[in-house]
């Protein structure tokens, strides 16, 4: 078994670079839009609010794997000017696209939760809503969003298993091409072990994180 | 002193909750069990006896469970309805089951794990485009050829891919775990640089070719016949391989029993020219199906 085990490791690391360049890069890119799309959500004006909960309503009622399914093979059948060449491009926009309206939701949830005090004190200070949301409420959002950042990138970290369907290779279709071509469900035992020590490994990061912007609390 | 009182009586509501969940679903799936006449407790025997059971009763119980992966065109796929199981296994399915007097249940299972359903009984026997390999033939029991196929190429009509040797350096699209990607595979070790790429679906390794994302398709030629009818302006089969793929029933290992059913089945089948009426009317031609009678004992 172990000598097996390590036979399949250079595979299976493989497929897990994959998962988690894809994890990475889609939560850091989708939490920059995110941002935009949490204060377009919550802006007065309906211009800008409109589009942004449409958006969010869009993404987060679609099923993932439909959105992967449609931005690859959908697009250049709706338009041959909309082929993305690169498959893993197209995933990273699905993630990308996808994980900022959950993260949106998240960052809408912690700027609500900052008492409405704050927001007050820094009308009376004559602070413009720019600078009240820069310099007072952001800060204090973000140790409130790690634990669900946190949370919504361990969630990316297994969506990445459908990228299969546009054939690209991640930890999970490595660990199924392996086990139909030796004939053996064990695979999965190590495979599973390194999704559970990549998920210890960020989350021991994102509580150290946590632990950094909690200085003031 | 409330508040544990209080939570001492929602763990015991949960775990009401969980034992009667528990209860209902055991004793559904004690039902679907009866249902499909699958028998778990002969697993545990040994494998003859348990194969003799099982096919044993099948015949009895009148109904024939087949295996598909629903979603290889022409050979089984689902009507634009998207619930009516169509297409050229279905049909010989359906055939089958007729003569041998049983009532046809087709099983829709995903290509992956296609194999393993069978060896647990979850259907009878696979009647879905499986080709004879010698792996498969050393732990299933399998059928003597119904239809033979051979790996094709499939390039648009202006490509200048002539043969399997000028994939050197392109992209070319499969459907993973398939003979297609195998012969790839094989290609790829003995030196042919090109850069496979591997899908679930054989209709995806299409839209990548639609989308001109690959330079090729390799895949069985009674699929791509289909795929050509369709776009047949658009595409031209290029290649095909000179070993003809033989496609056969793939049954669970020991089970002699319904195997031999099913070859009087398909025996009668050739002989009353359903399977010649069949490959007429799915590929155009009865060269599919040349001197596939023999192996059930026909002249």
């Amino acid at each position: 078994m172990i000598e097996k085990i390590i036979r399949w490791m250079p595979q299976l690391l493989n497929g897990a670079r994959t998962t988690i360049i894809i994890t990475i890069i889609s939560v850091s890119i989708g939490l920059v839009l995110a941002v935009f799309l949490a204060l377009g959500k919550m802006s007065r004006h309906k211009i800008l609010s409109a589009p942004c909960s449409a958006y969010i309503f869009f993404f987060r009622g679609t099923p993932l794997l439909m959105q992967i399914y449609f931005i690859y093979f959908g697009l250049p059948q709706l338009n041959p000017a909309l082929t993305i060449r690169s498959a893993f491009v197209a995933a990273l926009i699905a993630y990308v696209l996808n994980t900022a309206a959950y993260l949106a939701e998240n960052i809408r949830a912690g700027i609500q939760s900052i008492d409405k005090g704050q927001f007050e004190a820094a009308k009376a200070l004559g602070l413009t809503y720019g600078q009240t949301m820069r310099l007072v409420i952001i800060p204090q959002t973000v140790r409130r969003l790690i634990p669900p950042v946190g949370n919504e990138f361990i969630m990316v970290l297994k969506d990445v298993s459908l990228v299969a369907i546009i054939g690209l290779t991640d930890l999970t279709k490595v660990t199924r091409a392996i086990s139909s071509s030796s004939a053996t469900a064990l695979v999965y035992i190590p495979a599973m072990i390194l999704y559970l020590i990549i998920t210890a490994f960020f989350t021991f990061i994102f509580n150290k994180l946590e632990n950094k912007y909690s200085v003031y609390q | 002193m409330k508040k544990r009182i209080l939570s001492a009586a929602l763990a015991a509501m949960m775990t009401a909750a969980m034992l009667v969940g528990c209860g209902s679903s055991s004793s559904s799936s004690e039902s679907t069990e009866a249902a499909t006449q699958t028998e778990e407790s002969t697993e545990a025997e040994t494998s003859s006896e348990a194969a003799e059971e099982s096919s044993d009763y099948t015949i009895e119980s009148g109904v024939l469970m087949v295996g598909m992966e629903i979603g290889y065109p022409p050979m089984e796929y689902f009507d634009e309805d998207g619930a009516t199981p169509i297409g050229y296994d279905v049909e010989v399915a359906t055939a089958l089951a007729e003569v041998l007097g049983l009532e046809l249940e087709i099983v829709d299972t995903a290509w992956d794990g296609i194999f393993a359903g069978v060896t647990t009984d979850k259907y009878d026997c696979i009647i879905s485009c499986v080709s004879y390999t010698e792996d498969r033939d050393n732990n299933y029991l399998l059928s003597s050829p119904y239809v033979a196929n051979a790996p094709v190429i499939v390039v648009p009509n202006d490509s200048e891919i002539a043969d399997i040797m000028d994939l050197e350096g392109m992209a070319v699209a499969v459907q993973m775990e398939t003979t297609a990607d195998y012969l790839i595979q094989e290609y790829i070790e003995n030196g042919l640089d090109t850069d496979l790429r591997q899908y679930e679906k054989v209709i995806n390794a299409f839209d990548e070719i639609k989308a001109g994302r690959v330079d090729a398709v390799c895949t069985d030629s009674v699929v791509a016949s289909y795929y050509l009818g369709d776009e047949a302006t658009n595409y031209k089969t290029v290649w095909q391989s000179d070993e003809k793929e033989p496609i056969v029933i793939c049954m669970k290992q020991g089970n002699e029993a319904l195997a031999e059913k099913i070859n009087e089945g398909m025996a009668e089948l050739f002989e009353n020219g359903t399977m010649a009426e069949l490959a007429v009317k799915y590929f155009g031609t009865e060269d599919v199906i040349e001197g596939l009678a023999e192996g059930f004992g026909v002249e």
